[in-house]
């Protein structure tokens, strides 16, 4: 017993140190090759396995930076950039239905503006792309691309592109 | 002997309230650090990569106040097309103070700011003063068809902002001339020398708008 709670005192010692969720937050958001002054990084997954030849669903997990946002999928106005994702074409593995969340309806925080300009459908923070994967057996390596505009209050950046890395097994 | 059993299991409660409590006092520290990193970090992704730009500031207000290291300097001459078509060099605007607006129609800050530029262009240019509006989207150079609806694009977008000063189309193609803006709008203020006086990156006030026109014009501070 006495071995126990020497285990005991000498992990809580070490949760101290060490962040309990540190193998989540690493699998989830630290292992992307995102640059850090990128407006919006893929956070995971970087591997899936899905049965072979089976219609499986699939979640892409994205962040925006803390204050900017990007245009949804679906902007209110023609004239600004909506958030897409491309998928290379492969021979083994399709994704199909893919559903992006709804915007949040935002208004720009302006003074002096009269109603603050447009109001505009954006993603701020953490959002999911969903979608249907079907792949033949074996080992796929995905690379998809996500285009977005990011702007925060005050001023925009010019529409980019980053990368959407995967490895999908289908067994 | 049954007191001793009680004690090392009252200990080993004490043990694991410990590590959870430690553990969640780590994990909330940490997640309170990456917050105020992230804020730290916010702005000067939007406001201050800029190549070849000074320090931005804050968006409390004050966004469009900088020091630009292009301030001072001449401004570089260039020739673009309008959208109807005509070739503009900032050549035929000699002995005026020239405001040079780049902006872009996706650019949402770009659609408070330019019914203000077109007031302020009204307003001032009987002192001699002009605005250029340099529109950043991209353009099928290649492609007759799409240029031409994408010209059109761009004249619809700055005329149901009210422009009513030229705006050339490529703004790419005088970018580096320019500090390769990043972010939109930016806007420069040549004086009647040609010289950059005043720049501005990112949204700001009618009224610096206009404290920069006047510098421009040899009127203001």
């Amino acid at each position: 017993m006495s071995v126990w709670v020497s285990a005991m005192l000498a992990l809580a010692l070490a949760a101290g140190q060490q962040n309990p969720f540190a193998n989540f937050l690493n699998d989830a958001g630290k292992k992307s090759d995102a640059k850090p002054d990128e407006a919006v990084r893929y956070l995971y997954p970087e591997q899936v396995s899905v049965p072979a030849g089976k219609l499986t669903p699939v979640e892409l997990h994205f962040e925006v930076k803390s204050g900017l946002h990007i245009n949804s999928h679906a902007p209110k106005t023609k004239d600004l950039i909506p958030t897409t994702i491309t998928l290379p074409t492969d021979a083994g593995l399709k994704l199909s239905g893919v559903e992006f969340p709804a915007g949040k309806d935002f208004l720009l925080p302006v003074a002096g503006a009269p109603g603050g300009g447009d109001h505009l459908s954006v993603y701020t923070g953490d959002f999911t792309v969903r979608g249907m994967m079907t792949a033949a057996r074996g080992e796929h390596l995905v690379q998809a691309k996500l285009r977005y505009q990011a702007c925060d209050n005050r001023a925009c950046m010019p529409p980019h592109t980053i990368p959407v890395v995967l490895t999908v097994t289908a067994q | 002997m049954r007191d001793k059993k009680f004690f090392v299991a009252g200990l080993s409660m004490v043990a694991f309230v410990m590590i959870v409590a430690a553990g969640w006092a780590n994990w909330a520290n940490r997640r309170h650090m990456a917050e105020m990193q992230a804020q730290r970090e916010m702005q000067p992704m939007v406001m201050g990569d800029m190549p070849g730009m000074g320090q931005g500031s804050g968006a409390s207000g004050d966004a469009g106040e900088m020091v630009s290291p292009m301030v001072g300097r001449q401004a570089a001459n260039f020739t673009l097309t309008d959208v109807s078509g005509k070739k503009v060099s900032l050549a035929d605007y000699k002995g005026k103070a020239v405001q040079l607006n780049f902006w872009a129609t996706w650019c949402a800050p770009c659609k408070i700011e330019t019914p203000w530029l077109a007031e302020l262009e009204k307003q001032y240019k009987p002192k001699g003063f002009e605005i250029l509006g340099v529109s950043f989207d991209d353009l099928d150079m290649n492609d007759a068809a799409k240029l031409k609806s994408e010209t059109a694009d761009i004249a619809r977008s700055a005329q149901q902002l009210g422009v009513n000063y030229p705006v050339l189309l490529d703004g790419d193609a005088i970018s580096k001339q320019y500090g390769d803006p990043a972010v939109f709008p930016t806007s420069f203020f040549v004086n009647r020398q040609g010289k950059i006086v005043a720049a501005t990156m990112g949204l700001t006030s009618k009224d610096d708008l206009e404290n920069n026109i006047k510098k421009a014009l040899g009127t203001g501070e």
